[in-house]
């Protein structure tokens, strides 16, 4: 490279061109051709458990006493679960599946990476697209929540950034985690790391039947920060340990950026 | 160009006769060449298998019901009988285990086969039949969902010798097994029947998973009664091969009373989605490997 480019090498300049908008938008101009359906789609999961859960459920169950020592119908107590696990869900989907299709099929990053697109910007801008998504999915949950009288107080409304949040988390760690896999089998292993998460993190009922050991070993999971957070601004309590779940994912968000985009350089650039 | 003369060139019935030689075993056996390579193939993920195999009931054991029971005190009240809420749910996960192998199994590697791979194109050219290798994928993903299953009940037996001793009946629990492959396949079949019938992969899949597989697995009566839900949901109840297996499941583990009547319904309607499904898979299976 001679001629006028600014020549990139070492350090930040190779890492990051400070333009994730473009592979946002090429995520946007392709999500076009591919089939609304499937997209949307996406937003069924977590109203399909709400019903079967809050319905059937909450005939055997009735009131749930929450963390923060309210009761409330079972049906409120697992709506902003359900909430998170599907931001944690979406943002997993769209960051292995997809990015692993995308690495060793599509070839599409050896392309991207090609211009003058860091990985930074590649994993950024992956993300961010996923989030887009994420956001679509938690308000429309968001809305049917209201609609069944499940928001119990206004904080409700920071939820939805709570969740994008959570999304981002996740999405930065698996896109990290994704580098790493060779075939499509492999990417059962997610799910085991997932379900356990899914469902233990006081989900579907509240931690506390727990010994105290196995309670411990759960919050250190990040599905239960997430949940614990959207639950009290969906519930309306409020407590000054929820700055400890938005610590937890921005270290989350973070580690997975930095280890994501030194994947990609791994990958493609040494 | 004339031939040698020293070289007796075999007649045209004598070649025949060779070929239709190699072809008889493979043409005999055809359908357990499929099955070999399918569960060869399952090897690239054997460890996943097995460890979902081992992991999956012991959460959802562990995680749903055990949790779960915590909090729901009372019994639950299925059909007139009072039953632990645990030993109400195991039956019922067993059945969607097998399920959820059959998703899994009937989907892609069927689509490979015809279509990413095309394996299906290349057994075709050797003497196996389409039907063969149909039914080499049907028991493929037996074998796999035999092993899940048989673990699964395993697991549930040591698991309820250890919190419940007298909750299950021994002498017909282990049907339950048997119930779940036919479970399995009664999903599984027409799911292959699908797959053979798409031309390109445009997300259906994840669709069947979506909006067969999960609503299925929720509004079944897995989790609690099905007569819990408004009746317009329990429907999907009737209609889901996972509430019949489950219900023939909680007959034989715990002994749900059952009218005899309702069980031939059970029973039938598995078997006619398992049998329908291989009718029609066989047929289109056929269809697109004679294209």
């Amino acid at each position: 490279m001679t001629m006028g480019t600014a020549t990139r090498s070492g350090g930040v300049r190779s890492l990051w061109a400070g333009n994730p908008q473009a592979v946002v938008q090429r995520g946007l101009v392709a999500a076009r051709s591919s089939s609304w359906v499937v997209v949307l789609s996406g937003f069924f999961e977590p109203v399909f458990y709400l019903a079967s859960m809050g319905l059937g459920l909450g005939v055997l169950i009735g009131d749930v006493q929450t963390s923060g020592g309210i009761e409330v119908p079972y049906a409120a107590f697992i709506a902003p679960a359900l909430l998170a696990v599907s931001a944690m869900n979406g943002a997993i989907y769209d960051s292995t599946w997809n990015v692993f299709f995308k690495l060793h099929y599509g070839r599409l990053y050896e392309g991207m990476l090609a211009t003058s697109l860091g990985p930074l910007d590649v994993a950024l801008g992956e993300i961010l697209y996923a989030l887009l998504r994420g956001a679509l999915y938690a308000t429309g949950f968001m809305v049917v929540m209201q609609l069944l009288g499940l928001n119990l107080a206004w904080t409700a409304l920071l939820a939805l950034p709570a969740v994008l949040l959570i999304a981002f988390g996740f999405a930065s760690v698996g896109m990290a985690v994704t580098s790493y896999m060779k075939t499509f089998q492999h990417m059962d292993w997610i799910n085991f790391v997932l379900l356990p998460m899914f469902l233990f993190s006081a989900t579907l009922y509240p931690i506390t039947i727990y010994p105290e050991w196995v309670q411990g070993v759960i919050m250190a999971f990040p599905l239960w920060h997430g949940v614990e957070l959207v639950r009290g601004l969906t519930t309306g309590y409020l407590s000054a340990a929820m700055l400890w779940h938005i610590l937890y994912f921005v270290v989350m968000i973070a580690a997975g950026l930095v280890f994501t985009t030194k994947r990609l350089r791994a990958l493609f650039l040494d | 160009m004339p031939q040698p003369a020293a070289v007796q060139s075999p007649t045209l019935d004598e070649l025949r006769a060779e070929a239709l030689e190699w072809g008889r075993k493979p043409r005999a056996r055809g359908s357990w060449y499929v099955t070999e390579h399918m569960v060869r193939a399952m090897r690239a993920y054997g460890w996943t298998i097995i460890v979902g195999a081992f992991g999956q009931p012991v959460l959802y054991l562990l995680g749903l019901a055990v949790g779960l029971a915590a909090i729901i005190d009372v019994p639950v009240v299925d059909g007139g009988q009072e039953v632990p809420y645990l030993v109400f749910v195991a039956p019922a996960l067993l059945m969607t285990s097998a399920i959820a192998v059959a998703s899994e199994e009937f989907t892609y590697p069927v689509m490979a086969g015809f279509k990413w791979r095309r394996y299906f194109y290349g057994f075709n050219a050797s003497p196996l039949s389409s039907g063969q290798i149909a039914n080499g994928v049907v028991l493929g993903a037996a074998a796999r969902m035999a092993v899940t299953v048989v673990l699964y009940f395993g697991f549930i037996v040591l698991f309820f010798a250890w919190l419940q001793p007298d909750a299950i009946r021994p002498a017909t629990a282990w049907i339950s097994v048997v119930i779940g492959l036919v479970a399995g396949l009664s999903f599984g079949i027409p799911l292959m029947a699908y797959a053979a019938s798409i031309e390109d992969d445009k997300g259906q899949f994840a669709l069947v998973q979506r909006f067969i597989f999960m609503p299925m697995f929720l509004f079944s009566g897995t989790f609690y009664p099905l007569a819990t839900l408004p009746l317009w949901l329990q429907s999907i109840g009737w209609i889901s091969p996972l509430w019949h297996a489950t219900e023939l499941g909680r007959i034989v583990t715990y002994g749900k009373e059952a009218a005899p009547g309702m069980i031939a319904v059970h029973v039938g309607y598995l078997l006619l989605l398992t049998l329908g499904g291989l009718i029609v898979a066989r047929r289109l299976f056929e269809r697109r490997l004679a294209k």
